[in-house]
């Protein structure tokens, strides 16, 4: 068999292993607990993907980008509850539209910055987004919340139960993978590599960078309005904390600690991250302060995150 | 709109905005030397009041605090650059990565210290005795501690200008903004002027931080608010300059301080929409030397 059909298979078969999780472990103890954090995971590993394409691929390092996560949980709680419909994919459509929206206007002011500029302009404007749900108390529940996010249907099929739920989130996340895939390994996804590595260089080549880069903030913020959505159905409820800084902040940790530019970064990272926030802080009560030590100690000593990490031992065992 | 009552918010405004001097000040400060946003300067600001509550508590005195706190945060600082900021050096965007993660240390052994009276819940210090009361201006009762928050950001710049131009560590300053790197190849140790210029920049934060505690109180997001309203400051003033973080906090301040009483559902959309103005027209700031868009 040749490497790269390995590697399919192996991506599959792994897939089908995660998917099928609620029902190989319904004997044990802690399944539903542990299908919960594994659910949780894959949702914020597709919020960690679609902000990897800017960090990782683009070489645009937003710390905004719970803008479109939380515009997006917003997006299909509050279609849903005006049209009163549980349909699935007008949900996730309408999720994909506000955030592709929101981060059109906010790329469009943030995408004349670069580096460290664009970082800071991110995450200024993105706290517009946030102040804007805060304050829309008719639409969004204000600082409560937004309670009572309906159950999610395709095609009239009940997505409601935690095992269909779980088993959308699977769907779900294997799709976006597969479009983050496919574009990175596209022309465009070249050009993407080529921003990264010499802006100048892919203007000089006649490339239109500007529309280039907000073309990729709008691709990135859509899906993360679509994993937004997703975490709205799962907790059925969207708290203005989903557009908050901490929530942009969660993300770059994840693609950071997973490893940038990588197809399996950010499913890694966001398990760390979930592991350390969920798992450990229920017997240590500093997790946040672990999380930011960790997180420290990978950007000073293993900047190529997890993914870089296990590629180098494969190399090695290889050898 | 009464004239008193334009005169009244005139002040809120300004002393908001001397306020904002004092906090991007140092944010200002460290860009314009180390080409590093600090994002962990609401974390330091944060951590500044909440020091500022223990000094209290056990001294009594407000102004021990102001004079004690900034000088914690400068070790801090001074213990943080070389650490974590110096193995960076040249890596930029690691260097801002590793203040996120320093934020969240900070943040979160805030929130543990409920011991020492910190912890999850909002806190309040209260105003300095002689300043907890009001005086009458043009006929109205005004705060006299706002008036002090003004003074004390002008006599704060007419202080960091001077040093800025007169003295020997300026010129330090005004030469490693320019070129640091020349800076060293001159023979100056640009490692100890980074760390004390990071130093610095902490110990403005914890200032700010102090400051701010008996006007805004003490509470858990305090950090992001002020890291977003000095991140702010400096795009529509200019990064890296004490004259833009002077112009930025002047237009500011009184903009968010208008903008909540007049229209307070669009006080935050006032403030960006002046920031996208300025973006858009003025890729500098007003009187910035960095051009942050294209």
């Amino acid at each position: 068999m040749s490497r790269g059909l390995l590697g399919w298979v192996a991506a599959v078969a792994a897939w089908i292993v995660i998917a099928t999780f609620p029902q190989w472990s319904r004997e044990w103890e802690s399944s539903r607990y542990a299908t919960g954090i594994i659910r949780d995971i894959l949702v914020f590993a597709i919020f960690a993907g679609s902000l990897d394409l800017l960090v990782g691929r683009a070489g645009l390092p937003s710390l905004g980008h719970a803008a479109f996560f939380g515009g997006g949980a917003y997006a299909a709680a509050i279609v849903g509850q005006r049209l009163g419909t549980n349909e699935l994919l007008i949900g996730l459509g309408a999720a994909a539209l506000v955030a592709g929206l929101l981060a059109l206007f906010i790329g469009l002011l943030a995408v004349r910055a670069t580096g460290i500029f664009f970082l800071m302009l991110t995450l200024a404007l993105a706290q517009m987004v946030y102040a804007l749900a805060f304050q829309a108390t008719d639409l969004t529940g204000g600082s409560n919340g937004f309670a009572g996010v309906r159950r999610p249907a395709f095609f009239g099929v009940d997505l409601g139960p935690a095992e269909a739920l779980y088993l959308l989130v699977a769907v779900v996340f294997a799709l976006m993978t597969l479009l983050l895939w496919r574009v990175t390994r596209s022309p465009y996804g070249r050009a993407l590599a080529g921003l990264r590595e010499n802006e100048r260089r892919m203007r000089a080549l006649g490339y239109d960078t500007r529309t280039l880069k907000l073309s990729v903030f709008v691709l990135a913020g859509a899906i993360a309005g679509i994993a937004g959505a997703l975490s709205a159905y799962a907790f059925r409820f969207v708290s203005p904390n989903d557009v908050a800084l901490g929530t942009s902040v969660t993300g770059l940790v994840m693609v950071l600690i997973g490893g940038a530019g990588t197809l399996l970064g950010p499913l890694l990272g966001a398990a760390a991250v979930l592991f350390i926030e969920r798992v450990l802080s229920s017997s240590v009560g500093f997790s946040q302060t672990v999380l930011g030590i960790v997180f420290i100690l990978f950007v000073v000593f293993a900047r190529q995150g997890l993914a870089g990490l296990l590629r180098n031992v494969a190399a090695k065992v290889r050898s | 709109m009464t004239p008193e009552l334009v005169l009244q918010q005139a002040l809120n405004g300004i002393s908001f905005g001397a306020l904002l001097f004092v906090l991007a000040a140092g944010l200002s400060l460290i860009f314009g030397m180390m080409d590093v946003v600090n994002l962990a300067h609401g974390a330091f600001y944060m951590l500044g009041a909440y020091l500022a509550l223990s000094v209290v508590r056990i001294t009594g005195s407000f102004w021990l605090a102001l004079l004690v706190v900034p000088l914690l945060l400068a070790a801090i600082g001074l213990v943080v650059e070389p650490l974590l900021l110096r193995r960076l050096r040249g890596r930029h965007l690691d260097q801002v990565l590793v203040t996120i993660g320093l934020s969240l240390v900070i943040v979160d052994f805030i929130r543990l210290r409920d011991d020492w009276g910190w912890g999850g819940e909002v806190r309040s210090l209260a105003v300095p005795p002689g300043l907890d009361h009001s005086i009458a201006i043009a006929g109205s009762d005004y705060p006299l501690y706002r008036l002090f928050v003004i003074g004390f950001g002008i006599v704060l710049a007419l202080t960091l200008t001077v040093i800025h131009r007169r003295t020997r560590l300026g010129a330090l300053i005004r030469a490693g903004v320019g070129d640091a790197e020349m800076l060293s190849a001159l023979g100056v140790d640009t490692d100890r002027l980074f760390a004390r210029t990071f130093a610095a920049g902490a110990a403005l934060a914890g200032m700010a931080g102090v400051i701010a505690a008996p006007v805004f109180g003490l509470q858990p997001g305090m950090d992001v608010d002020a890291l977003i309203f000095s991140l702010i400051v400096v795009v529509v003033g200019g990064l890296g300059s004490l004259g833009g973080a002077a112009a930025g906090s002047a237009v500011v301040g009184p903009a968010n301080t208008f903008g909540t009483v007049l229209v307070p559902q669009f006080a935050l959309a006032l403030i960006f929409a002046i920031m996208a103005l300025v973006l858009l027209f003025r890729p500098t700031g007003l009187l910035g030397r960095v051009r942050i868009g294209r």
